[in-house]
């Protein structure tokens, strides 16, 4: 990994444990930042289009934000082959992302400009950040950072040529694309509107819709303002974004109240805590899961009794639960339910081949797969994609709706599928036993065997698991180890 | 000590129109009933206290009547569901399954047997919507779904299959106003309880009937046709 532009002897402390990147990290401060810098990425036409097509974070944004995070992690590790490793597995999966947009312009996400901005956004709304919370870079940290942010580029790229050399051509060169680049794409008006207003709860949260509910609508039209005002104003302009009174007070505020939290005792935040925490589902053999499952219980309980408690209105009015689950019962979900928890990965109400690459990419990522068994797992899915695309979709669109999915539900198990729960049972059996043992299934699942789960001698058998995956896939079951994976939020 | 009384709240229309009322308000005056006999029924030290409250049939009634009990049950449920909580009664509802019972009912059902789940004072079932027979034959599909050979279903296994399969044999079936009918109501529970039929309206029994009614099944020299008292629920 040679960057060309910044010197070897720099390189080795880059991404050591004092690098300004890691301070960040646990920083809460730094999440009112990341939002801000995914406005200003999805405001870039390229990568608005290929987040609309291809990302999972409206339908998913948990998932998407732990495996963002871990990526993150990976990329600023001691260790130059952990880095070299998940900087291959980033092109492998972006080198998988093209297409066109609304307009029919194309995007790529290998375009090394479009990259060079994604980098650019994230340092600029981290210096961002320290101005609005009060406490400036100095000229040296803000040159020391800029550094680390160009060797991650050139981690990812081979160099960092994209970006100017001097931080003075970097401002320059940051103000030119957000007026000459920037557009209001529709990704930036969906995280700006709609993503808060309508984020699905965690999974250590999905017990109590209610109590969610309740906090997000409070929290989510504050957090939507907040990033608003701190987006650049020539930005804001041409994206017709509102200027709120009182806006800039509030985002200030924000900002200083977050920063207030470096007086806590160190420890007491820890990034990855908080987000191991949030995905952790109930059913997980994780030691911190019996407190999360007895929470759960409590908080189950207590929305119940908010709703017990809450006055009737009017007798005819509007239920907000869904009471989905109720009917379907017998631990399956209704053809609705499983298109929107599980097919529907990106979230946009079709099915289509994003959909599926999405879940590929989630296996992918989970079994930490290297070429070639990365490759025969996407083409089992593309596989399965023609499968589907031929039996269901009745209109020829190209894309299959809920209703055509319902339409023709018991056709869905077709030679391809079971093809793809082979080859995922190849890809988890990293030693190629012909049994998945605990810690294969682990590395998928995150959780060790489930206790009805029909093994033999500890292992977890080729057949047994197809016919898991079918039945999840095919019959629709919920409560099986493939929730936390595909359908979770 | 009876450990599994239910109660058959017959007489609520007949009490209205004694009065010169509507039907409706017969429901109404069977609320204070209820609580009443829940509190009787804890104090006396009875394990699980089923009521009769509404049976597949009763959707034969006039459709203001249904759509009233309705509103009324769900009035209640609300309304008493702390004070349940507090007595440490585990709430839950049998039958409830007829998708003609309004969607927030059913919500509230299910909220108020989440919140009492835990409970361990007593167990409270209220049949709604329920009928004996329809649990029969539900029992019989999940038993052939199970794929068991038909030699080896026993009384015991057969039991585990119906709705609630914690639930001990009925001891004592209190059947208000009279009538002296068993209406589908738990049929498999009830193969050996003992019945009463007090002559009170369900809206004028209270607390001093029900111990009467207790006092009555103490006297009775249960026999079991020869077979062990529990045939299903806890195995002890």
């Amino acid at each position: 990994m040679t960057t060309g532009t910044t010197t070897t002897a720099d390189e080795a402390p880059l991404f050591g444990p004092e690098s300004q990147f890691r301070a960040f990290f646990d920083d809460p401060r730094w999440a009112l930042a990341i939002i801000r810098a995914t406005v200003l990425e999805a405001a870039h036409p390229q990568i608005g289009a290929a987040l609309a097509d291809n990302s999972t974070f409206v339908a998913h944004p948990w998932r998407r934000l732990r495996n963002t995070f871990l990526s993150m992690r990976h990329m600023f590790d001691a260790d130059p082959a952990v880095r070299e490793r998940e900087a291959a597995r980033l092109n492998r999966l972006h080198a998988r992302m093209s297409g066109s947009d609304a307009r029919g312009r194309t995007y790529d996400a290998m375009d090394r400009a479009t990259r060079a901005w994604v980098v650019a956004a994230l340092f600029e709304s981290a210096v961002t950040m320290c101005r609005l919370i009060g406490q400036p870079l100095d000229q040296d940290t803000m040159e020391r950072m800029y550094a680390e942010y160009r060797a991650f580029l050139a981690a990812l790229d081979g160099d960092a040529g994209e970006l100017p050399d001097d931080l003075n051509d970097f401002w320059r060169y940051f103000d030119r694309v957000v007026e000459d680049e920037l557009e209001n794409t529709e990704a930036a008006r969906i995280i700006l509107n709609r993503l808060f207003d309508h984020l699905p709860a965690p999974a250590l949260l999905a017990g109590a819709p209610t109590l969610w509910a309740a906090g997000r609508a409070v929290v989510g039209p504050l957090l939507g303002a907040i990033t608003v005002a701190s987006l650049p104003e020539p930005y804001r302009r041409k994206a017709g974004l509102p200027e709120m009174p009182g806006a800039p007070t509030l985002m200030q505020g924000a900002y200083l109240a977050a920063g207030l939290t470096r007086f806590l005792p160190e420890g007491w935040i820890d990034a990855e805590t908080i987000i191991e925490t949030l995905s952790l589902s109930p059913d997980s053999d994780d030691p911190r899961a019996r407190t999360v499952a007895a929470l759960r219980a409590r908080m189950k309980r207590a929305s119940a009794l908010l709703r017990l408690l809450t006055p009737l209105s009017d007798e005819t009015g509007p239920d907000p639960v869904p009471a989905a689950s109720r009917i379907t019962g017998e631990g399956r979900r209704s053809a609705e339910e499983f298109f929107r928890q599980v097919l529907d990965q990106t979230g946009d109400g079709h099915l289509d081949w994003p959909d599926l690459a999405a879940m590929a990419r989630e296996m992918a990522t989970r079994l930490d797969l290297d070429e070639p068994e990365e490759t025969r797992l996407y083409d089992a899915f593309a596989a399965w994609w023609r499968e589907l695309q031929a039996t269901l979709d009745t209109d020829g669109d190209g894309r299959v709706s809920v209703d055509e999915y319902a339409a023709a539900v018991p056709s869905l198990a077709g030679p391809a599928l079971i093809r793809v729960a082979e080859v995922l049972f190849d890809a988890t059996d990293k030693d190629g036993s012909g049994t998945i043992d605990a810690d294969e299934h682990r590395a998928l699942f995150r959780t060790a065997f489930h206790r009805d789960l029909t093994t033999t001698d500890g292992t977890y058998g080729r057949s047994a698991f197809v016919g898991d995956f079918l039945s999840f896939m095919a019959g629709r079951r919920t409560n099986t180890p493939y929730d936390p994976l595909l359908a979770d939020a | 000590m009876p450990r599994h009384v239910a109660c058959v709240m017959d007489g609520n229309g007949r009490w209205a129109q004694r009065r010169s009322l509507p039907r409706t308000a017969g429901h109404r005056a069977a609320e204070t009933t209820v609580i009443d006999i829940i509190e009787a029924a804890r104090a006396a030290g009875v394990e699980w206290l089923s009521l009769y409250a509404f049976s597949t049939e009763n959707w034969n009634r006039p459709g203001a009547e249904v759509d009233y009990l309705m509103r009324l049950v769900r009035r209640v449920v609300r309304k008493h569901a702390p004070l349940l909580l507090a007595r440490g009664i585990r709430c839950r509802f049998l039958g409830a399954a007829d998708p003609r019972i309004p969607r927030e009912l059913a919500q509230d059902f299910e909220d108020l047997a989440t919140l009492t789940a835990d409970s361990r004072g007593m167990t409270l079932t209220v049949a709604f919507d329920h009928g004996g027979r329809r649990d029969i034959v539900e029992a019989t599909r999940s038993l052939i779904r199970s794929g068991m050979p038909a030699e080896e279903v026993t009384e015991r296994l057969f039991a585990d299959h119906l709705p609630f399969p914690d639930t001990p044999d009925v001891d004592l079936v209190i059947r208000t106003s009279g009538e002296q009918r068993i209406s589908n109501f738990m049929l498999w529970q009830v193969a050996y309880a003992e019945w009463v039929f007090p002559e009170a309206l369900w809206p004028d029994f209270r607390a001093p009937d029900f111990l009467a009614c207790l006092h009555t099944y103490r006297r009775r020299d249960r026999r079991f046709g020869g077979v062990p008292p529990q045939t299903n629920g806890d195995p002890s």
